[in-house]
């Protein structure tokens, strides 16, 4: 009985032993019911083919991820890989909260990234590579083609021959007067100043009609963010707002395809092509952003995943980003949802994207017209302002006293970070 | 004279009923309109979660469409019962109630035994205490959240159903309602147990306590309406679905390009049904805790 009973005990401690020889890795990410139960089937996959390790993953709602965020660093309970939006990777890497990601993942995963992917997940100061994904993104305009057509509008084929900011207008005027159409435009004001939409998809257009958020030499944002291209621009957009031509924030997202169509044309991101193409069929054309002066701007940047330096087992945090971003649960609901491609076995794989494809425009933006959001650690402030401002302009605000506000209001953040050095000897 | 006077009388009557009848139908229709604003937006709630179209559902805002459907399904309810893993609402829900009844209880005894000491106690400074427990009451919860996560996650409490109770447990609030209440009791009452020998504990246990149903009423449903509602301490302090609450689980349907309105609602009519039944239980007892303060002054 005794030997009998200390058997079972010594089995217990062995089996014990066996369980807590397990490592665990914790993987924090945000995202929407699929994509929650996704990485949910993509992290058991790797537990069974890994059965030494145990995947926790760690949920935070899209809303509240920056405060996420902020409480895992200040209890010490950073995860070992975490997804962050691309724009805030430089301040999460001068922060220290991230290790180049290069020796960690596998080398053919590196080999297949597109170059705006690479450009993403990169820190200006060492150019390492911090963070990888199997996606990035795009913002493009789309049309009803029957609006178009009935105004006579020319549909560019490719970003070369994107609309003027003439055409533009021209076209926002005549649909404005259009039978059937209650608003020319949906700027998806509807997505609010909570997310990132707004230095998003509205930044490309100073950087188009010749200013920018900040100086990327000087990193200063008073004379530039202020100065006449970007507050032409944006009295250019209050107008749109004011002669009614943009969708109001409380009418939603998705005014183009809801029934009648009352929108005619939607200045909007990559992922809308699906739910839109799936409810207008032929009716919908895909356009490059227009030209709104000297050249053509578009952004870029999305959700992707790094390793901090919290983590205790990088090795095997790399080995989990390098089979999920290879998983083809992953790669089908990616594409299933118009995930834009960042891999390029994954842009092979994804028709949408590839020459003659639907959003073949958009993927072509990548490499001729996409500008990064500043890759700067004042990145938070800056888009904190600027979204603040635009708020404000749309609102009946003075376009140059809030552009000046806001500017002011990011040159203070890095001042009183003393230019967030190494990036002050920057030129 | 008397003849003319009596006729005179009769209309003079039904002339001010007909007027008090007329402000009447005034007053309860002003009544109806108030309260048909109020119920409006459960009422939305509840016809949008029998949508099965979240683009329609958004489309409706704003017009009265919001307010009929035509063709009613509990689809939106199936879909949440249906999702497992991370996402399984029972879970979630499970995890509310238990969240919410933990700290009531704990809420009621706590905030109770300290406004009563701070009524009837013989501790000295009881003036300068209350003066700081209202002066607590002032400070923004956001202000000393941050301190605070980094006190449970030193205190090895992340992701425990304790770090969503224990922290709101005590509440300068609710100690003043109850001190207030207790306070407002006669002295007599007190003075009399006292010499029948009875300690404090037990004058509070068996007469004051008893006695309190109003405020206990009024704290149950204050502290559970605000214990449901947690939603950025959770999410602070939690990792996993072990003990997190309903609300955010909820906001897995905000997602970065899209909301799902359909299920969020189904979502919202099932996190608000526990709360609703908290608040008929006691609504007799909060509603006279009230009518009880006015007329006290």
């Amino acid at each position: 009985m005794g030997k009998r009973l200390l058997s079972i005990l010594m089995a217990s401690a062995a089996l014990g032993g066996v369980a807590e020889a397990k490592t665990v890795i914790h993987v924090m990410h945000q995202g929407d019911p699929g994509w929650v139960a996704t990485y949910g089937e993509i992290a058991k996959r790797f537990e069974a083919a890994n059965p030494d390790v145990d995947v926790e993953l760690i949920y935070a709602p899209h809303d509240a991820y920056n405060e996420k965020f902020s409480a895992a660093v200040m209890s010490k309970q950073l995860p070992d890989v975490m997804e962050l939006d691309a724009p805030f990777l430089a301040n999460y890497v001068w922060s220290g909260y991230l290790q180049p990601i290069r020796p960690l993942v596998d080398k053919d995963v590196i080999g297949d990234m597109t170059e705006s992917n690479i450009a993403q997940g990169t820190y200006p100061i060492d150019k390492d590579l911090y963070a990888v994904g199997l996606t990035d993104s795009s913002v493009v305009l789309y049309g009803n083609k029957k609006y178009l057509e009935a105004i006579g509008a020319r549909i560019p084929k490719s970003v070369d021959d994107a609309w003027t900011r003439e055409e533009f207008e021209g076209y926002l005027e005549k649909l404005s007067k259009l039978d059937g159409v209650k608003w020319p435009i949906d700027t998806f004001r509807g997505y609010g100043i909570k997310t990132e939409w707004i230095t998003y998809a509205y930044g490309p257009i100073l950087q188009s009609a010749g200013c920018d958020l900040i100086d990327r030499k000087t990193w200063k944002s008073v004379g530039t963010l202020d100065s006449d291209p970007c507050v032409e621009a944006l009295t250019m957009m209050q107008k749109w707002v004011t002669n009614r031509w943009v969708v109001p924030q409380s009418s939603g997202t998705n005014q183009f395809f809801a029934e009648g169509h009352p929108a005619a044309l939607a200045l909007g991101g990559h992922w809308f092509y699906a739910e839109a193409a799936a409810s207008m069929k032929d009716d919908i054309v895909v356009m490059p952003l227009p030209k709104f002066g000297p050249r053509g701007a578009s952004p870029n940047g999305t959700w992707i995943w790094g390793i901090t330096t919290a983590s205790e087992h990088p090795d095997i945090a790399g080995k989990f980003v390098s089979f999920m971003l290879k998983d083809k649960l992953y790669r089908d609901y990616a594409r299933e949802d118009s995930g834009y491609p960042g891999l390029k076995s994954f842009a092979a794989d994804s028709p949408l994207y590839a020459a003659g494809g639907p959003m073949a425009v958009a993927f072509e933006q990548a490499s001729k017209t996409a500008i990064a959001r500043p890759p700067h650690p004042a990145y938070p402030a800056i888009t904190s302002a600027f979204m603040g401002a635009v708020d404000e302009i749309f609102n009946g605000g003075d376009a140059k006293a809030a552009l000046s506000k806001a500017a002011e209001k990011i040159d203070e953040d890095i001042e009183e970070n003393d230019g967030y050095p190494p990036f002050d000897e920057q030129q | 004279m008397s003849d003319l006077a009596i006729p005179t009388l009769q209309a003079k009557v039904k002339s001010e009923r007909s007027a008090l009848g007329s402000l009447r139908m005034v007053q309860t229709a002003s009544i109806l309109v108030i309260a048909l604003l109020i119920v409006s937006p459960l009422f939305m709630l509840l016809i949008a979660s029998l949508k099965d179209d979240r683009f329609q559902i958004l489309a409706d805002m704003g017009s009265f469409r919001a307010f009929w459907v035509s063709s009613p399904t509990l689809s939106n309810f199936a879909e949440i019962g249906n999702l497992s893993g991370e996402l399984a609402f029972g879970r979630y829900l499970v995890n509310s109630l238990v969240i919410l009844a933990l700290t009531v209880g704990a809420g009621l005894i706590v905030n109770s035994m300290a406004g009563f000491v701070l009524a009837w106690g013989s501790l000295r400074g009881r003036a300068l205490i209350l003066s700081l427990v209202i002066a607590l009451y002032v400070i923004p919860q956001e202000s000393i959240i941050m301190p605070l996560v980094i006190m449970v996650s030193r205190a090895g409490m992340t992701d425990t159903f304790a770090v969503q109770i224990v922290p709101w447990v005590a509440s300068p609030l609710y100690i003043f309602l109850f001190y207030q209440f207790f306070a407002q009791l006669p002295k007599e009452l007190f003075e009399a147990a006292e010499i029948d020998g009875a300690s404090v504990f037990r004058i509070y246990r068996s007469i004051f306590l008893p006695l309190s149903l109003p405020a206990l009423a009024t704290v149950s449903i204050l502290m559970g309406i605000e214990s449901w509602n947690q939603y950025l301490w959770p999410i602070l302090v939690t990792q996993t679905d072990y003990a997190r609450p309903i609300a955010v689980a909820i906001a897995t349907f905000f997602g970065q390009d899209s909301i799902y309105w359909d299920r969020a609602m189904a979502a919202s009519v099932l996190m608000m049904i526990p709360i609703l039944a908290l608040y008929l239980a006691f609504q007799r007892w909060f509603v006279s805790s009230f009518v009880g303060s006015a007329v006290k002054g």
